[in-house]
């Protein structure tokens, strides 16, 4: 038992790991996605299809065995940093002790002058002892937090991972849209979305730089005291309303649809291209499929819109065609069908992930920890004096190895000439 | 503004033939073994260096943005970095074999950078953030470090081969110290790619709704991440130090490529204008 707690909280385990997460996310990317068990048998074989969709490789990200292999990488990083803990602790306590300086990677003999061998290392200045033979000692540490580099890098990972899954577990999103004016309730909540303003930013030659929704979300949830908040939402810059971040997510054609009958107004809306609407209580719908901008030309040259339009009875196909701006759909008479005022509509994405900033946070304290961990590896170096007045540098760096013997050297050399 | 990016473009063709030319001297210099060579590659190295930061100035202040946004624009990007990071280790360790193998890499990627359009387009609107310059930039530095370390990694696989030859003893580190110093182009590199990802997380939250998507570029910069976190953790074990460590660092550099190359062309995503 104790064996198996120890593989778990291991690094051999740890490489393994990350090997295995490496080599999973590199297939899923070259593995389409999402796709059905007829679409993959038509891609490759029907025995590969099955076998695609058993292993859940169709949906890799969100496979259960991905999950459980980022369930051991957490255990594992948990582990690993709870068994580290007391090690680490009495390290950094150690740090400047002089018990504990073990073993020297670079040590050179004959220095007269030990303090400007630290000062050019730019180490901190040294504190004296007296080491158990009675000889003086001096010893500077520097960077004793970065003895914590790997370990907070190791929390942060934890965070990053605990705040992502719970975020993909608890975050509610949905998406709504419609053209200024229209209130759009969010299906599964008590919110409703109103869409106050919608803008296009172009610059000269007609390229848009950026989309801009102002919109108001109500809270529904007590129907004796509707809470209202206002917002704006454009490309990179999300409003906020109720807990919600409010994306300005696309955007795309609509038209205003009009019914008429003996010459009045029977049937009003405006329809999103996809949409579709029923000719009041009858079976017949019209889906708006597309608007063309530059359908035809004018007599005086100037374009003329058209609506791209689809009829259907009961849900069945019936007919297609395209409606010319100022025309009107004849197949329903007597009634006047037409489609009118091209528009553009605004699609916007309402969502709420309380933790998103656990892995923000989890993500600041994994690069402080790799900062800590290349940028701030700690050194030592300390000097004894010998019985001819003379001073002996020692120096050792984990992470550093021959080339901070190198730097301790070069500077003990410049020193000394 | 036309002006400047035509002398932009003269720059560039510039900085293309310097490379060529420091390829070739670094490659003289590991096969004539004259020192003086090595030297003028790394003087020539320099200047192509400093056009390029001047062509890169140019691009900038002439289409009024930073020149970070388009495919040529990361590409000649990409080759400055490597080209920054590489005269840095050749520097800081002396040692300029590095530019033997750093040269040939830094002049294909600025030959790929002239084979995409140099036109200056307008930005759509989610590129226009700040957030762009530091998610970029970022990886710039952070390409630039794993090129050199992979570069390390490679002198580090075939400096096992050549034994007792006092050119290469002279100018190629022992293998501790090669493994340190390539140890230290991974952590700038490492510390740079999880900046990357961080502002490409902060910026895709701000534009696209979702921190992390799975796109596909998102997807090939965590396996890189994920590949040199296996590397730091390869060199800790002592039996794995060394040849798999060096492996590794290679291995990751191709997943670099992979990510900025191959995943816009193979793998279209959220991130097709990058
Ligand atoms: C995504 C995963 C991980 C990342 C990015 C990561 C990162 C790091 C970094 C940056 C270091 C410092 C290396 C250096 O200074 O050279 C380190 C060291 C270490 N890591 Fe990890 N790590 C990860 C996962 C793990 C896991 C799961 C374990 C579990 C055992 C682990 C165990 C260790 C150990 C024991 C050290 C040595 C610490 C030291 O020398 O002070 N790592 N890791």
């Amino acid at each position: 038992m104790k064996k198996l707690w120890k593989f778990l909280g291991s690094m051999q385990f740890a490489i393994g790991l990350l090997v295995v997460l490496a080599l999973a996310c590199a297939g899923g990317s070259f593995l389409p996605q999402g796709l059905r068990y007829e679409e993959y048998a038509a891609l490759y074989s029907e025995r590969t299809a099955g076998l695609i969709l058993a292993l859940r490789l169709d949906d890799v990200f969100h496979s259960w065995w991905v999950l459980v292999l980022t369930g051991f990488l957490c255990g594992n990083l948990l582990l690993c940093n709870l068994l580290r803990l007391p090690q680490l602790l009495r390290r950094s306590r150690q740090a400047g002790d002089p018990a504990h300086l073990g073993a020297p990677t670079v040590t050179v003999g004959g220095v007269q002058d030990p303090d400007a061998v630290l000062t050019r290392l730019r180490m901190p200045k040294a504190v004296e002892h007296t080491d158990a033979e009675g000889r003086t000692l001096r010893i500077a540490v520097k960077h004793r937090a970065g003895l914590w580099g790997a370990w907070v890098c190791h929390l942060g990972i934890l965070l990053l991972i605990l705040g992502f899954v719970l975020g993909q577990m608890t975050k509610e999103e949905y998406t709504v849209y419609g053209v200024p004016g229209q209130v759009k309730q969010i299906e599964g909540t008590e919110y409703a979305l109103k869409i106050r303003d919608f803008q296009l930013q172009r610059e000269a030659d007609g390229f848009v730089t950026q989309y801009t929704t102002a919109l108001t979300l109500y809270d529904l949830s007590n129907e004796d005291d509707v809470l209202a908040q206002d917002a704006t939402a454009s490309v990179n810059h999300p409003g906020s309303a109720f807990g919600f971040k409010l994306y300005q997510n696309s955007t795309g054609d609509a038209a205003h649809f009009t019914v008429r009958r003996d010459g009045e107004t029977v049937q009003e809306a405006v329809l999103c291209v996809g949409e579709q609407i029923s000719l009041l209580n009858t079976p017949l719908q019209v889906q708006l499929r597309a608007v063309l901008a530059d359908h035809d030309k004018a007599a005086n040259g100037s374009s003329v819109p058209g609506y791209a339009y689809q009829i259907y009875i009961d849900d069945s196909f019936y007919g297609m065609d395209v409606q010319p701006e100022g025309g009107t759909i004849q197949d329903f008479l007597p009634y006047e069908v037409s489609f009118s005022e091209p528009q553009s509509y605004t699609l916007i994405q309402l969502k709420r992930d309380r933790f998103s900033r656990l892995a923000l946070a989890g993500g600041l304290i994994t690069l402080l920890g790799l900062f800590l961990a290349f940028y701030c590896q700690t050194r030592r170096v300390w000097a004894i004096r010998e019985a001819d007045g003379g001073w002996t540098v020692f120096g050792s760096s984990p992470k550093g190895g021959a080339l901070f013997a190198e730097q301790v050297r070069e500077a003990a050399n410049q020193v000394q000439s | 503004m036309t002006n400047l990016l035509n002398l932009e473009g003269i720059f560039f063709y510039a900085v293309i033939c310097l490379y060529f030319a420091a390829t070739v001297f670094y490659f003289l210099f590991v096969t004539v073994k004259k020192e003086a060579l090595g030297k003028a590659a790394a003087a020539i190295q320099i200047l192509g260096l400093v056009l390029h930061t001047a062509a890169l100035i140019l691009r900038g202040i002439g289409a009024g943005r930073l020149p970070l946004t388009n495919q040529y624009e990361f590409a000649t990007s990409f080759a400055w970095g490597l080209c920054l990071v590489s005269l840095v280790f050749i520097w800081r360790f002396k040692f300029p074999v590095i530019g033997t193998f750093a040269a040939p890499i830094i002049l294909l990627l600025i030959g790929y950078a002239a084979m995409q359009s140099r036109e200056v387009k307008a930005l759509m609107p989610a590129l226009r953030s700040s957030w762009l310059g530091f998610h970029v930039s970022t990886a710039i530095i952070a390409y630039g470090s794993f090129g050199v370390s992979a570069v390390l990694g490679l002198i580090f696989l075939l400096r096992e081969r050549m034994k007792n030859q006092g050119f290469w003893d002279k100018h190629i580190p022992a293998r501790e110290k090669l493994d340190l110093i390539s140890y230290r182009s991974v952590c700038l590199g490492l510390l740079f790619l999880t900046f990357t990802i961080i502002t490409g997380a902060i910026w895709a939250e701000q534009a696209w709704g979702s921190y992390w998507s799975w796109d596909p570029k998102e997807t090939w910069s965590l396996v890189t991440w994920l590949i040199y976190a296996t590397y730091l953790h390869l060199r800790i074990r002592r039996g794995w130090k060394g040849r798999t460590a060096a492996i590794f660092a290679v291995v990751g550099f191709v997943c670099v490529l992979f990510t900025y190359v191959g995943v816009n062309t193979l793998l279209p995503g959220l991130h097709s204008y990058a």
